[in-house]
Formats: C-alpha cells, structure tokens, sequence
C-alpha cells in the first residue's frame, strides 16, 4: 500500500493542483481534442467552457482513465496520474444515474467504497450526508422512490462523499429546474470553502461567469483561452455597446470604431475596438432614429468567447493565406 | 483488488437476499424433479385416455379371450368393441376401414381367420400416437392369447406354463475404481441427468444474469460513474465472481439438503436414491465444470452485454452463445449410450461442450483421467480468452450509447 500521506500532499492554495500539458485524442478522421493543456489551481472552481462537442467530456474522460488519450501528460499535485491518485478525483459525469433498486444509503456507501473508504466508514459517511441533504428520512427507501431533484442531491453527495482533492461536474445544472441549480450551486460553493478544487465543465456561460475563479474557453478541440476571469477580462478590454431603436429600424452602416456587429432579438451589439468610448457611439447611433435602448458595459464571458472565436479563425485563414 | 471485492460483495448480496433467489432455491429442486421424472409421470397419466377399437375377428375365437385378457390385466382405458360383418370379409374390412377413418373409433384391429396357426393381424389407425395402444397394451394381450391357447393345444399342464415362460433376473450394479459403493446403473443415469440439468439450467440461467445487470447498468447510467472508479475488467471480474458465488449458494444449498434427506433415504421412479454413494471424484467434477463453465460462458455473456443497448438488441448474439449449451443437451444420448467411443471423446472435449458432456460421461462411464484433465485444461484455456475477449468488448462497448451493435462491430471491438 501507499503512503497515505504521499497521495495528500497538496500543493499551496492558488498553485496548481491538476496540471495537463499536450492532451490530444482522436477519433478516426477527427481530432477531438488538439494539444490541450490546462493549469487548475488549488481551491478554485475552474471553468472548463465550450459549446456543445467542444471536447469537454473527451478531455474529462481522459482525465479519469475511461478513454486513453493519444498524447500528453497529466500531473496531480506534480505526480502522474494513475489509478490510486484517480481515487482522489471525484467524477459527476453528465450521463449518470443510480442503481433504481438500491437503498439510499447503501448506494452511497457502495460508491464510496469503491473509491477506497473503508467498508464500515462509508455507511457512517453516507448517513451523514443524507442528513446534511435532508434525505435522512430516505435512508433505507430505494432510489425509485425518491424525487429527480432529490436524485440528484444524491448523485451529488456520491461524489464528495470520499473527500476528494478534486472534483469534475460534467454539465452538472443541465435538465435541472431553477430551485435545483440554486441549491447545487450552494452546494458547490460550500464544498469551495472547505478547500475542494472544483473543474466545472459547461456549455452555460453565463452560470460560469457567476461560479467560477478561473476559465477555460475550447472549441473544436483547441483551447482558445484561459487564466483568471480578471485575467481574461484583461486580455479583452473592449467595451460592448447594446442598442434597439423604437421602430426597430437598422443601425447606420458606418459606425466608427465597431469591430462586430450582431443582432439578437431586435437588440444590435457592437463591439468595440479596444480603447473605443462607449459614448462615442450614442451620437451616432441617436442621429440615425429615436432609441429605447442604449446600454455600455464590459463584455459578458459569452462576449468574450464568440469574439476569441472570432480572432482565432481570423489567424487562421490569415496564416493559410500567408503560406 | 478490495475494490472487485466490494463489487463481487455488491452483487452476490443483492441476489441472495433477493425474493427471486428464496423461490428459486424453494422451487428449483421441484421443478429438477419435474424435469427428470415428469415426463414419465406424464406417459402414464396420458395412456389411461379411453380408446376405443372396433374388432373384426374372422376366427371368432380371439375376441372373448382377448377381452378377458384386458380385464383381468385391469387395463380399462380400452374399450373393444365386435365389429359385425356378414359372411363377405372383404367387405367388413373396408367396412371397418370406413369406421377408423370417420373417427367413430379410434383404430380398428382385423384378426385373421386362422389366428392361432397364423398370428396375422392388421392394424388400421389414424392418429400416429395409436401405436403406443399398439404396442403396450393390445400386443401383449393378444400374445398372452395366442401363447394361452397353443399350451392348451400343446397339452402342457397348468403348473409347467410358469415356468416355461420365466425370463432372466438382472441386478445391474456400476463399478469404479475410485467408488467403493457400488450403485444401481438406474438410479446412476438419473443422478447423472439431475447434475447434468443443474449445470445446463445454473449455467444458463446465472451466466445470463450478467448479461442483463451489464445492460441495465448501462441503460441507468451507471457505467460512467463506475468507470471513474474501477477499470472495466475489474467490473467484468466483479459482476461475474459476484453473481457465480449466488448460483454456488443455491447449489450448495440444494446438495445439503440432498444429504440431509439421502440420510432419511428417498425413493424416486421406485429406485432409492442417495447423494453418499457418489464418489469424491464425481463431486470433484460436478464443481469443477460447474464452475468453469459458469465463468466460460458468463464472461462472454457480460462482454455481449457491454456491446448492447437493450435485451433485444442482444438476443441474436446471445442464442448463439446458448446455442453452446443446448447442443450437448441434444447429443446427451449419444454419450450415454457410447460413452467411450471416439464420437462422444471427441465432443466432450470440446470446451463449450465439455460443461455437459464430459461431466456426462464421468457420471455414466468411467473415462480415463487424462481426458477429463485435459478437458478441465481446455476449458481453463478457453476460459482465459473468454476473459480477454469480454474485456475487450467490455471497454469498446461499456460507453457505446445509440446504435445497436452488429457482428461487424462486434468483430473489430475483439480484433482490437
């Protein structure tokens, strides 16, 4: 057996706990994953961000040995990732599910048995967090019976349940209703405060932008952007300027300093080229028919993504152009 | 290796304290008896549906005796009835004939004219099954008849007839080196078909299981979570030991039982039967094939299971596996009757086979060790890639969603 303390060793808060460096897998003809590396600090939640078959889930499952990855090294707390520290990582993936027939409490302490915690431990571990989710009452009930929300509670509970250094939430709010979020996100910010590093993955970034520390922004397969969400909101210094005219008529063509230019339900967004006053634009935009709308503000993470899309794609035709 | 301990406790807890695993462990020995001795018990229930024949006797002389002979025999589920004709024979033939063939009786029985220098009888039916009336009830009688009248022809005295129809007395006793109790060839084959049909029915019946919790696992969404925890091979050993050690149980509790009861001594089909005169070497065979054909054919079935999305989608793959298990049951009397013979070496050597047909032959004959041992090698051998291959289906298709799989790529997940 391991030295216990071996596998605790932690580095500092704020230093990175997990660390991928040239993570690449691919599926026949498509790359789903292209040299993606990440740092994820200690105690933070990180946002692991991207639409809908970004590679997200590819990356996760690489992560805890259910697929094997092509290429790249993972690190955890600077020791490579094997079987016994995977016992360290919990994983809340977005398909799961509980065995129907199972009473609360034994599901619990099954779950966590199988990631190392002794035998008469886990039943003691899994009382106590039925309590702590009010489900106490359900201990010796079967999955069956119990609410979705109610379920997921438990899924929840399955995956702190062992004390994990780190923790991945694949899609964790989707097909949960408003008072369900509220009640994970809680969940997830109590289990932040107790020291637990979090990877959250998701394609809702406007949930991320509230939760998390740090983000990560894939597309495709490639990794577009990370770092702090100040950190990111520095590297994009824009200003987002929000307008609707009374009689929904188009904006002038020849607005200055706009870099892009999108509608959305009757609401025009411009972005601005960095260093642009928002307030440049309300002349303009006033000379050209009466508005019900003008609003300035920084750029919301969504923002954020669509334009480092954007500027990726640009490069690129720009590089195949060059060669 | 604690973490496949925690699965393999999972899943044998949750069968044995399962309500379907009390019924069964209550039932089962009842319906194996139902299985060896019903179908016996069914034929006799069967013959004593009344049957009615229609008899043209051209001597004239058989009928009465014939009739007698039935009664006093007490064989009552056939009623005779005298077909009259006039003096034309042909004519009462076709007459008869016309009878069988309306359904106003259920077979028709012609005597020759001169019966007792020439036994001829012809024997007019419509429905296959009167052959059974034929040969078990009306032949006999008819012999007894002829027999009757030929000593009283002969002259020979009332007191001799006895005794010049005695037939030869066998006690059949089956001998092996390694048994010292000797045991009635009867009760033997009956044994032997009770253990042969409790490897056929656990095998099939637990080794299934596995693929059905693989697929319920996977349809509930479990198999990511797990995954994140365990490797698919430690859940395949997991599920399989797990789910194996309740069939064990049930089994063990049933032979317990069965000594418990050979100590009062039962009697079934009027033979007694007693699990203590089994030899330790048949025993030894009983568990070893038992279990090794239990993990040959479980594994595969988890590893078909890991590849499909429903119990539908694996049945055309699942009955050619069954397939394995039903054809020794089909070739059982090939074995019992020539049990040393090349045919039956040959085919209890085959490892999907030697489940039934080599424990077959250890139990009706008394094979050479070395064959049994090379079979227990075989299917060890077999067994060993049976593991590989579910592996290798087990981790190409635990977290296949959608399609259904097909042979193709049932073929590239095991050439991977």
């Amino acid at each position: 057996m391991a030295n216990p303390a071996e596998i605790r060793e932690l580095p500092a808060i704020g230093e990175p706990l997990l660390l991928v460096e040239g993570l690449s897998k691919r599926y026949g003809e498509t790359l789903a994953v292209n040299d993606v590396s990440l740092r994820i600090p200690r105690g933070s939640i990180y946002g692991f961000l991207g639409p809908n078959g970004a590679g997200k889930t590819t990356t996760i499952r690489c992560l805890m040995d259910i697929i094997l990855p092509d290429q790249g090294t993972m690190l955890l707390a600077g020791v490579a990732l094997d079987r016994r520290r995977r016992d360290r990582i919990g994983y809340l993936p977005e398909e799961r599910g509980l065995y129907r027939k199972m009473t609360c409490q034994d599901q619990l302490a099954y779950l966590a048995q199988l990631k190392g915690v002794p035998r008469r431990e886990s039943q003691q571990r899994a009382w106590r967090w039925l309590e702590r989710l009010e489900l106490g009452s359900y201990a010796k009930s079967k999955v069956d019976n119990l609410s979705k929300g109610m379920q997921q509670k438990l899924q929840f509970a399955a995956t702190f349940i062992f004390e994990p250094d780190l923790v991945i939430l694949d899609e964790v709010f989707s097909g949960l209703d408003p008072l369900n979020i509220e009640l994970m996100r809680d969940l997830i910010l109590e289990q932040k405060q107790k020291g637990t590093t979090i990877l959250f993955s998701t394609h809702m970034l406007a949930e991320a932008e509230r939760l998390c520390d740090a983000v990560c922004l894939i597309e495709g397969g490639i990794k577009i952007l990370d770092g702090s969400l100040a950190e990111v909101r520095a590297a994009f210094p824009f200003q987002m300027v929000r307008a609707v005219y009374r009689d929904g008529r188009e904006p002038p063509a020849d607005l200055p300093g706009v870099v892009d230019r999108r509608q959305d339900d009757g609401t025009w967004r411009f972005e601005l080229a960095p260093g642009v006053d928002a307030q440049n634009m309300l002349a303009p935009l006033a000379a050209a028919g009466p508005l019900s709308l003008f609003a300035a503000n920084r750029p919301t993470l969504n923002e954020i993504f669509l334009t480092a899309v954007r500027r990726q794609r640009e490069s690129r035709t720009s590089d195949r152009s060059e060669r | 290796m604690s973490k496949v301990l925690t699965v393999i406790r999972k899943e044998y807890l949750e069968r044995v304290r399962s309500k379907a695993f009390l019924v069964g462990t209550l039932l089962g020995p009842l319906f194996m008896a139902l299985l060896v001795i019903g179908p016996t018990a069914l034929g006799n229930l069967t013959r004593s549906q009344e049957r009615t024949v229609a008899v043209l006797d051209l001597s004239g002389e058989v009928f009465e005796p014939l009739a007698e002979v039935l009664r006093k025999n007490e064989d009552n589920h056939v009623k005779l009835r005298r077909h009259e004709t006039g003096p034309q024979a042909a004519a009462g033939v076709e007459e008869l004939k016309a009878r069988v063939l309306a359904k106003d009786v259920d077979a028709g029985l012609v005597i020759g004219a001169d019966f007792f220098a020439q036994p001829q009888l012809t024997f007019y039916n419509t429905a296959v099954s009167a052959v059974v009336l034929r040969d078990e009830t009306l032949r006999p009688a008819l012999n007894e008849v002829l027999r009757e009248e030929r000593f009283q022809r002969a002259g020979v005295p009332a007191d001799q007839r006895e005794y010049i129809l005695a037939r030869s007395e066998w006690t059949t006793l089956q001998l092996s080196a390694a048994a010292e109790a000797a045991q009635s060839a009867d009760v033997g084959i009956i044994a032997a078909i009770t253990m042969v049909m409790i490897i056929y029915i656990m095998v099939l019946l637990y080794g299934q299981q596995n693929l059905t919790v693989v697929i319920e696992e996977k349809s509930s969404r479990m198999v990511e979570v797990l995954l994140s925890s365990l490797r698919p091979e430690q859940l395949l050993v997991g599920k399989v030991v797990g789910i194996g050690l309740a069939a064990l149980t049930q089994v063990a509790i049933w032979t317990l039982a069965g000594f418990l009861v050979s100590v009062q001594g039962v009697a079934v089909a009027g033979a007694e039967i007693s699990l203590t005169v089994f030899s330790p070497w048949l025993w030894l065979n009983f568990l070893v094939f038992f279990v090794m054909g239990y993990f040959l054919y479980a594994s595969l079935y988890a590893g078909i299971g890991a590849m499909c999305n429903s119990v539908q989608d694996a049945q055309q793959f699942s009955m050619v596996l069954t397939m394995g298990m039903v054809i020794p049951i089909l070739l059982m009397m090939v074995v019992i009757r020539a049990p040393d013979q090349p045919m039956a070496t040959i085919l209890s050597l085959v490892p999907f086979f030697s489940p039934i047909l080599m424990f077959m032959r250890v139990t009706v004959s008394d094979p050479p060790i070395w064959q049994v041992v090379l079979s227990w090698l075989l299917l060890a051998l077999t067994i060993w890639w049976a593991n590989k291959a579910a592996g290798k289906l087990f981790r190409a298709g635990i977290l296949l969603y959608g399609s259904s799989p097909t042979w193709k790529s049932l073929a590239r997940a095991l050439s991977r």
